[in-house]
């Protein structure tokens, strides 16, 4: 059986007159991927952004493994072990993947001097084991010359490495190629088999459908069904998402 | 659905991860392109004086000597604007700050002041103009143009305030006149603190934390933010490096001609950011290298010295820097776009 390691229960965010999530419940058990779909305005985004510690529940309670919680910004939730992807990862171009790997979180001296060879290693490693990325030579190459897939896979490493338990993948195909998109949904599954849980956040139902145990569908900032893959179908799901 | 194999297929090299030439990889990197200029005009200038050492004296001990003197000023006060553009923001008031924190060393040492206490005077007024700086672009969420050009025209009133417009001498003694005037080994002491500061730079740049920190506040705000790096902090340390070494850079300049002009340092920051610029320096942040810093002010005395030795007329700097600075724009713009894809 297992446990729910990230809960929303009852959930509200306002942005003055807007209420932007009403009431929004729902769980992600370990290792679980879970698709959080509906069309544009549902309040997807925003529901990533408060688990991801962008913004501040108005109401309602944050739980990881448990515990009440509230993050009052990113650092707070990544050291509760989320991460959050986006569209365009959060790496900086003009840096190498190593430095991209390690920033915020660098190997250093007491003095503050970088470990870079440690750091080098590691990150080499990081890349053979934890993504295989291929087409990228050296973890010395600079996040610019990347293509988007593997600006995501490196994003992805980062988590892997730093023991990230729930990824956040905002509408993390959006920019990728077919070929991309196959790798990056490929790798979400492999973290699965690690006990890796997932929210992927996405328009296309296909993609989610392919990867995803359990769909939350939003609309107007709630949560209007919750459902197994094993209890729907790609259409019904459709229907679901059209008709809301 | 299996992972591994269809990862290998999918990430499939891109078409900008083609194997390029060594030569072409050196021009792509932050600083290859002014290293691989600066060399072709050494060997260029060394090339000439050696066939006409006569007319083309850049070989010369005097001249050699001249240009150590002069890098360093420009040099120094390159490095800490260098740091703040990586760091995404702009400093144009080091000029009017160099010849201010200038003007009360030199009025401080001629009222009874020790120099070696005078001098950190100097860096500290240096520093907490470039932390003011730093407080009203961040908190009043200004372009840092704007506040900095404020500055420029605030702290040049500010020196005619302070002691009018008049030349002021400068004696320090003969061991503050040896520390930064004299010559060690053949060179200039005044080299020596460019070559040591240059070192200490590239060590907090390149192989320490906050260089990395610095690198990722201006190259991805957002996403420096998002983990955990404190980027105001990391600006407000720029801004605060920046007005440092224009304090610095005047203390260099107050030695080495024994005296300071109230007018002393004006359009010496455009000359700094001239410097960086041609170092590969990207204007909007987050690229460069403190080699390229380094060269930058190299090339820029280089070009002086090879046309004043030519005897051209100084119009002729101004509009071969000019072109010098547009290039280089163009080509660090390009060298962007083209990692951006």
């Amino acid at each position: 059986m297992h446990m729910p390691i990230l809960e929303l229960h009852n959930i509200t965010k306002r942005f003055g007159a807007l209420t932007a999530l009403r009431d929004l419940s729902f769980h992600v058990n370990e290792g679980e991927v879970i698709g959080l779909l509906g069309d544009n305005g549902a309040g997807k985004s925003t529901a990533v952004n408060l688990i991801s510690g962008i913004h501040k529940p108005s109401g309602g309670h944050l739980f990881v493994d448990g515990k009440q919680t509230l993050f009052s910004c990113r650092t707070d939730s990544a050291e509760a072990g989320i991460e959050t992807i986006y569209q365009n990862t959060a790496l900086v171009d003009s840096l190498s993947i190593t430095r991209n790997i390690f920033m915020g979180r660098e190997l250093c001296t007491h003095a503050g001097m970088l470990k870079l060879a440690e750091m080098r290693e590691i990150a080499m490693q990081v890349l053979k084991s934890a993504v295989h990325i291929s087409g990228i030579d050296s973890p010395d190459m600079l996040v610019g010359e990347l293509s988007g897939g593997q600006k995501q896979a490196v994003a992805i490493a980062r988590a892997v490495f730093f023991k990230r338990r729930i990824l956040m993948l905002d509408e993390p195909t959006s920019a990728l190629s077919v070929r991309e998109t196959e790798a990056l949904l490929n790798q979400v599954l492999k973290l699965k088999a690690e006990n890796v849980s997932s929210v992927l956040v996405t328009h296309n139902l296909y993609h989610a459908y392919q990867v995803c145990d359990r769909f939350v569908i939003m609309s107007h900032g709630t949560k209007v069904f919750d459902v197994a893959k094993a209890d729907t179908s790609i259409s019904q799901l459709t229907e679901y998402v059209v008709l809301t | 659905m299996t992972a591994a194999p269809m990862l290998v297929q999918a990430t499939a090299p891109h078409g900008r991860l083609r194997r390029q030439s060594p030569l072409m990889r050196l021009i792509g990197a932050p600083a290859g392109a002014i290293l691989v200029a600066f060399i072709l005009i050494q060997v260029l200038c060394i090339a000439y004086a050696l066939i006409a050492p006569d007319e083309f004296r850049y070989l010369s001990s005097q001249n050699l000597t001249i240009l150590m003197k002069a890098v360093p000023v420009l040099g120094c006060m390159a490095l800490g604007v260098g740091v703040l553009m990586i760091a995404g923001e702009f400093d144009l008031s080091v000029g009017s700050v160099y010849a201010l924190t200038a003007i009360v060393m030199a009025v401080q040492v001629g009222s009874g002041m020790s120099p070696f206490l005078a001098a950190p005077l100097a860096v500290l007024i240096g520093v907490a103009i470039g932390l003011l700086h730093g407080f009203i672009t961040l908190r009043a969420a200004l372009p840092s143009f704007i506040v900095t050009l404020g500055g420029l025209l605030f702290w040049r009133g500010a020196v005619l305030l302070y002691n009018g417009a008049v030349q002021v001498r400068f004696d320090p003694g003969p061991a503050f006149q040896g520390l930064f005037g004299g010559t060690f080994l053949g060179i200039n002491a005044a080299f020596w603190w460019f070559l040591a500061l240059s070192l200490a730079f590239y060590l907090l740049l390149h192989r320490h934390r906050f260089g990395n920190h610095v690198f990722a506040t201006g190259g991805n705000r957002a996403a420096a933010t998002a983990i955990g790096i404190d980027v105001n902090r990391v600006k407000m340390t720029a801004f605060a490096i920046a007005g440092g070494m224009a304090a610095f850079a005047g203390i260099l300049a107050t030695v080495r001609v024994g005296s300071v002009q109230p007018g002393q340092g004006t359009g010496l920051e455009l000359q700094a950011i001239a410097a960086c610029v041609i170092g590969g320096l990207s204007l909007t942040g987050g690229r460069g290298s403190v080699l390229g810093i380094f060269l930058g002010g190299m090339l820029i005395h280089t070009i002086t010295n090879v046309l004043l030795l030519m005897r051209a007329p100084g119009f002729y700097l101004d509009m071969f820097i000019a072109v010098l600075i547009v290039g280089a724009a163009a080509f660090n713009s390009m060298i962007e776009r083209k990692g951006r894809g």
